[in-house]
């Protein structure tokens, strides 16, 4: 049961992940070029003083792209669910349907941390090729929050996609958008790692806001 | 035995009443169909059947289950259609049928490629891009393979032209009466119900206005017409229903006999002349119960 759950989800989901990939691959791959002509034009060293002595970030280019993921990946797949109340349908399956609602945010979470790891590994192994270890976690650490904030997103809009009413859509907006931005403030290497539990117990916490929708869409609210 | 059971339901939206104190049972193997005007509250009640809607008061049990919490075995053995033969569209003909099996024990692969030979479609046809009439045996085609003791049909009739809604009455009264099915369902074009259900519960706005086999309201249930020399009371005294004049004369309706109509409406004095009945069908009597407005 669980395993045509996720095949549901994957049939909805299976050409917006293909495009996520590709637009990951593509930025990635720019990154990379950039590098390679900047190191070309300003000489290695040059580069290197520059991201010591000024903080300058490497991967400054993906920042908002897990931020995008995340939300169109809630959309893709929850709004399909609320279009002509189709969740009715999913929520009848015979399973407990917290558990229904656990596999299908489970599945959207499993599929995010797919593609931010193997964006994060690819760019980690990039930076590493030229740089040293120390810049390569710095830059690690800086984009850590962007894709935490992917996370985010994605069970920040899953939550507002499952309420079955507008009026309370709009007013969960507010704080999700406040949540959103304390994970897109700085840019500077590391400024965030002190926050990172904050982060994670935020994350965790959110999922449980989309089971209170389904229970809500469940009592019938309008 | 009841395969639902609703007590004393009461629900408002908002300050609107919608029932008062509503009680029915649907004993197993019956179609029960449930009729009522726009507004009466019929989708509601399915809502409230499937959990989805929780009434202000009142309970209503499937398989003796409360609606709120029904374990995932009682869901399995309820067929749900929603209101425009809702499904994942975003699934083809094979996906939804692969899809639809892992979850039911009884899954009868068969019967749901059966119905779908009838059908100009191909394997990997999205259902987004099928007709009403097509997606509407696609969604029949799933109910006969999960094969459930219980059907629950939402205005299965929405939307589905002519040709389409007599197939699907058809396919649907066959299989009910050879599996000793037992159906609830809600349709705002009465003239399919006639053909479908034994029992007939007709809504009114807040409350149920008759609950009776649909045979003894086709036998019973009369319109008669007359001409009088003064007016008739419209009230009845609980014999007649719906007495008004139209042009020169006047009809009325009732399940009494022809004379103790006349001696009904001759109560106020007034003359009653040409005093005709007529047998109805089951839109004609829905029409005699709750009014034409």
């Amino acid at each position: 049961m669980y395993r045509s759950l996720i095949f549901k989800e994957w049939i909805k989901t299976r050409r917006f992940i293909l495009l996520s990939g590709v637009a990951f691959a593509a930025l990635i791959a720019y990154i990379f070029l950039w590098l390679a002509q900047t190191s070309g034009s300003m000489g290695i060293v040059n580069l290197w003083e520059t991201i010591i002595s000024k903080e300058f970030s490497l991967v400054g280019h993906v920042k908002y792209l897990p931020l995008a993921v995340g939300l169109l990946l809630a959309v893709v797949q929850l709004a399909p669910e609320m279009q002509s109340k189709r969740l009715k349908l999913t929520l009848h399956l015979p399973m407990n349907e917290t558990r229904i609602i656990c596999t299908m945010l489970g599945y959207g979470l499993a599929t995010l941390l797919m593609l931010f790891t193997l964006a994060t590994l690819a760019l980690v192994a990039g930076i590493s090729v030229h740089f040293s270890r120390e810049i390569a976690l710095s830059n690690f650490l800086t984009a850590l929050p962007w894709f935490l904030g992917g996370l985010q997103a994605y069970l920040l809009c899953a939550w507002i996609c499952l309420e079955p009413v507008w009026r309370q859509r709009i007013f969960y907006a507010i704080p999700a958008a406040c949540v959103l931005f304390s994970f897109y403030g700085s840019a500077s290497p590391g400024a965030y790692v002190a926050y990172l539990p904050f982060m994670l117990f935020f994350i965790a916490a959110s999922f449980f806001f989309s089971l209170h929708a389904a229970a809500r869409f469940k009592d019938g609210e309008q | 035995m009841s395969v639902i059971q609703c007590e004393n339901i009461t629900h408002y939206y908002g300050s609107k009443l919608i029932y008062e104190q509503l009680s029915f049972e649907v004993g197993e193997g019956k179609i029960l169909g449930l009729l009522g005007k726009n507004g009466t509250g019929k989708t509601t009640i399915i809502n409230i059947l499937t959990g989805y809607l929780r009434p202000q008061s009142g309970v209503c049990r499937i398989f003796g289950e409360e609606m709120e919490r029904l374990s995932p075995a009682a869901k399995s053995r309820i067929g749900l259609l929603l209101e425009g033969h809702i499904q994942h569209t975003y699934f083809n003909v094979e996906q939804i049928e692969r899809f639809y099996s892992r979850f039911f024990p009884r899954w009868k692969r068969d019967a749901y490629y059966e119905l779908l030979k009838k059908l100009n479609v191909t394997p990997t046809q999205k259902i987004s891009t099928m007709s009403c009439g097509q997606r509407s045996q696609v969604a029949l085609g799933l109910l006969f393979a999960q094969d459930p003791a219980l059907l629950i049909l939402d205005d299965f009739s929405m939307g589905l032209d002519p040709g389409y809604r007599r197939l699907f009455v058809e396919y649907l009264r066959e299989y009910a009466a050879a599996e000793n099915k037992t159906v609830f369902l809600t349709s705002h074009i009465i003239q399919d119900m006639e053909l479908l259900i034994d029992d007939c519960i007709i809504l009114d706005y807040g409350r149920i206005l008759l609950h009776e086999p649909t045979a003894y309201i086709l036998k019973n249930f009369r319109r008669f017409r007359f001409t009088a020399t003064a007016d008739v009371s419209a009230a009845g005294g609980g014999v007649l229903w719906n007495t008004e004049k139209i042009g020169h004369s006047w009809e009325t309706y009732s399940f009494a006999t022809l004379d103790e109509v006349r001696r009904e409406l001759s109560k106020d004095g007034a003359s009653i002349d040409a005093l005709a009945e007529e047998r109805l069908s089951l839109e004609d009597a829905f029409i005699g119960l709750t009014g034409k407005y």
